[in-house]
């Protein structure tokens, strides 16, 4: 990981020893991490603790234990908690509407809650995270008649609001479309002032699109940090093609081209070794966190 | 945007405005914005505050539609809106002390006398005694009489006192009446109109 | 100088210069005066202004029409931001109300026909006994509408809340009092209906401020769950003690309004002093 060396003293968001538990549940274990500005992806299953992780960045939960430090401010001080929400824009995941309000005037409340009280300035602001999301024809439209795509454009459309230094996405593709994904993509790299963005995702290609960074959360733990080719390399030699189901391989699936892919631990003497993926990666790694 | 012939003439869309068309209203601003932008950048150098009284004034135009009666251009309506929609913005921000800067320097396109004969823009003499005002008593006169608006309004927008107004306008009449009344002119259309 | 005006039309170079501030008063006054009338120099002086400018302000204006601007940033000596707030509310909302009403109606109902079941006009305790159920419920309907304020699960996006800087308190209040304000007013009509003394529409503001406000102080306490339901649970409590004790009027006469308005005054404190400890959907 030598190419990715943050300092970690000034690094923009620090994370040491996080633990969270939901009841007896401990969704987070010993998390540490350093993020600084750009694109970092979170991927991870269902269940493996990006929700928490993100809610905590988010200051909508509070860490159990560990140390967490957004720009030099600490979520467990209540005005510095103040502070961080000035800088934020949040996607939570599964976000839910009041759905009888308008595209706009959900926008605009938004807005309010961002503390912007000139009526002017959130029509601007509106406005243009509109334009920015491709939704500037449904302004009237009410939220209950918009499609389950544009209503999650809305949610990334109400996170820009304000211009953030710093975006938490949480699954922000969910529902969308391989051009809307596009789009979106897009839309991240083209965001003003470099804001520091997180984002998660089960899904890795979608990962090694968008992000130069990824962290790979299993079981409320960090399995990974890198860039997504590093990721893609862990499976080095561990992916290989062959004519038919291998039953010694952790997971055997069919591709396009009618050739099973293999990817495992010992793959066969003499097998057809084949470039990794960075799905491949994540794969041996899920497996490797299940088998533990 | 020229209308196409075919498409409808202002009053036509003010009507669809005043039944609730918002398509009407954009195709309004389509061909009005643009001008409603120069003409009060001229009385505001301010360009956010003339953005939002552009914004303003159709929205009042989508509130106020059915006040209008169908006598006189629809642009002349969007502009009595207007100026008083500046007006209010002037009087909350005092953007009036921002006064356009080229007020005071040369003018630098100048038509000829032959051409404003040739195109009917005959205010030669009327021209000459409006440029040997100073620049305050022409900006009197703009407000009150282009404009149509009342002292108070254009102390407002002039970010002066009303008595002053008053007193300008008042000595523009006299030095105006003085410089025509130096030897008589020819039949002439009447001054403003094309 | 070639002609600007052929054909009684000002040419581009003309309208460049007015567009640019380049001309004398007395043709700008000129042009200004036959743009009003001409479409042809209308559009040709829009061409000089910068295409991007007149896009953005268009979009503005959409925006602004969609959110149902009118020029005024306050209403009602309120500033426009915080009633636009309000329309988050879901204790205003209509189903809300019908169902506010529609306890309301049952319990007047039943008021009404228990008393009209004994034979006769009042006299007499007995049919107090029957205002219970009303006495009850009125100013839990007004906490309900206040405790949706500040409970996550009234609030759909009550993540977005959370992770804002707006103020959780102004937005609590905001709620509260138009939640508050909202549900009287049935409570007031229906006390009208039920066969009780005169004076009972007034006598429901005091004790329903009184218990909301407890839930609200509690709040700065303990989680939102909690703090409605003791709430709740004391007004439930003591409207059953004095029913018990075949005095259930007293819960809203003299020494029941002085009561409320102690607990009102305490619990105001409690709120003014810890009000910067309310975090609307922050999870612990």
């Amino acid at each position: 990981m030598d190419e990715m060396t943050l300092d970690t003293q000034t690094a923009a968001i620090r994370v040491d020893g996080l633990s969270r538990w939901y009841g007896a549940t401990q969704a987070l274990a010993e998390v540490s991490l350093a993020l600084d500005r750009g694109i970092t992806g979170l991927l991870g299953p269902n269940g493996a603790g990006k929700t928490t992780l993100l809610s905590v960045l988010a200051t909508v939960a509070e860490p159990d234990t560990g140390q967490v430090s957004v720009f030099g401010l600490d979520p467990r001080d209540r005005s510095e908690r103040v502070e961080i929400r000035r800088r934020l824009g949040y996607l939570p995941q599964e976000l839910r509407y009041h759905r009888h309000f308008t595209v706009a005037r959900f926008l605009d409340y938004i807005a309010i809650l961002k503390e912007m009280t000139d009526r002017r300035q959130r029509a601007e602001e509106v406005a243009r995270v509109l334009a920015a999301t491709g939704l500037e024809g449904q302004a009237r439209k009410r939220i209950r008649a918009l499609s389950g795509g544009m209503r999650q454009r809305l949610g990334i459309a109400q996170a820009l609001l304000g211009h953030p230094d710093l975006l938490i996405l949480d699954e922000p593709t969910a529902g969308l479309d391989p051009e809307q994904r596009l789009r979106f993509r897009e839309l991240l790299s083209d965001l003003p002032g470099d804001p520091l963005i997180v984002l998660s995702t089960h899904q890795a290609d979608d990962i090694a699109a968008i992000s130069p960074r990824v962290v790979v959360l299993l079981e409320g733990r960090v399995c990974f940090t890198g860039t997504p080719a590093e990721l893609a390399a862990t499976a080095d030699g561990r992916v290989w093609a062959s004519g038919q189901r291998d039953e010694r391989a952790h997971l055997s699936w069919r591709g396009g081209d009618n050739l099973w892919r293999n990817v495992g631990d010992g793959p066969p003497d003499g097998a057809e070794i084949i470039p990794p993926t960075v799905e491949d990666g994540y794969l041996l790694l899920a497996h490797a966190a299940v088998t533990r | 945007m020229t209308p196409e012939p075919g498409e409808p003439d202002d009053a036509v869309l003010l009507r669809d405005v005043a039944r609730g068309d918002e398509d009407a209203l954009a195709a309004l601003y389509d061909r009005h914005a643009g001008w409603l932008t120069v003409r009060m950048t001229r009385r505001c150098a301010r360009p956010d505050v003339v953005d939002h009284a552009v914004q303003d004034t159709f929205l009042a135009v989508w509130r106020e539609a059915r006040s209008y009666r169908g006598s006189g251009d629809v642009a002349a309506f969007i502009w009595g809106i207007g100026i008083r929609r500046l007006i209010d913005l002037t009087r909350r921000d005092g953007a009036a002390r921002h006064r356009p800067p080229w007020r005071a320097a040369e003018p630098q396109v100048v038509v000829s006398a032959e051409d404003q004969v040739l195109a009917g823009l005959e205010h030669g003499r009327l021209g000459q005694a409006l440029a040997g005002l100073s620049p305050e008593l022409r900006a009197a006169i703009e407000a009150t009489v282009l404009d149509g608006l009342t002292c108070a309004e254009a102390a407002v927008l002039l970010g002066v006192a009303e008595g002053t107004v008053k007193s300008r306008c008042h000595r523009a009449r006299q030095a105006l009446r003085a410089a025509l009344a130096e030897s008589p002119s020819p039949a002439r259309k009447a001054w403003g109109t094309p | 100088m070639t002609e600007h005006f052929s054909s009684g039309h000002a040419d581009r170079v003309l309208l460049a210069g007015y567009a640019a501030g380049a001309v004398d008063e007395a043709t700008a006054w000129s042009i200004e005066a036959h743009v009003t009338a001409c479409t042809t120099c209308r559009s040709a002086l829009s061409a000089q202004v910068d295409a991007g400018r007149l896009a953005r302000n268009r979009s503005v204006l959409h925006v602004r029409l969609a959110l149902g601007d009118t020029g005024r940033t306050r209403r009602w000596g309120i500033p426009d931001h915080l009633l636009r707030l309000l329309a988050a509310t879901p204790s205003l909302r209509r189903s809300w109300l019908l169902s506010v009403v529609g306890v309301l109606a049952v319990v007047t109902g039943e008021a009404v026909l228990a008393r009209y079941s004994l034979g006769g006009p009042v006299r007499g305790n007995p049919s107090q006994q029957a205002l219970v159920p009303f006495l009850l419920v009125a100013p839990l309907l007004a906490l309900a509408g206040v405790a949706a304020a500040f409970m996550p699960w009234f609030d759909p996006a009550y993540r977005l809340v959370a992770a804002a800087p707006f103020s959780g308190f102004t937005l609590l209040l905001v709620r509260a009092t138009s939640a508050l304000a909202v549900a009287m007013v049935p409570v007031a009509c229906a006390a009208f209906a039920v066969p009780g003394p005169s004076w009972l529409p007034a006598a429901f503001l005091l004790p329903s401020l009184a218990v909301c406000a407890l839930a609200l102080a509690a709040v700065t306490v303990v989680g939102p769950l909690a703090a409605a339901a003791a709430a709740g649970a004391v007004w439930v409590l003591a409207v059953l003690l004095l029913a018990g004790a075949h005095l259930p009027l007293t819960v809203v006469q003299w020494h029941g309004q002085a009561v409320a308005a102690g607990v009102l005054l305490a619990a105001a404190a409690v709120l003014f002093l810890r009000h910067d400890r309310i975090e609307l959907g922050w999870m612990r």
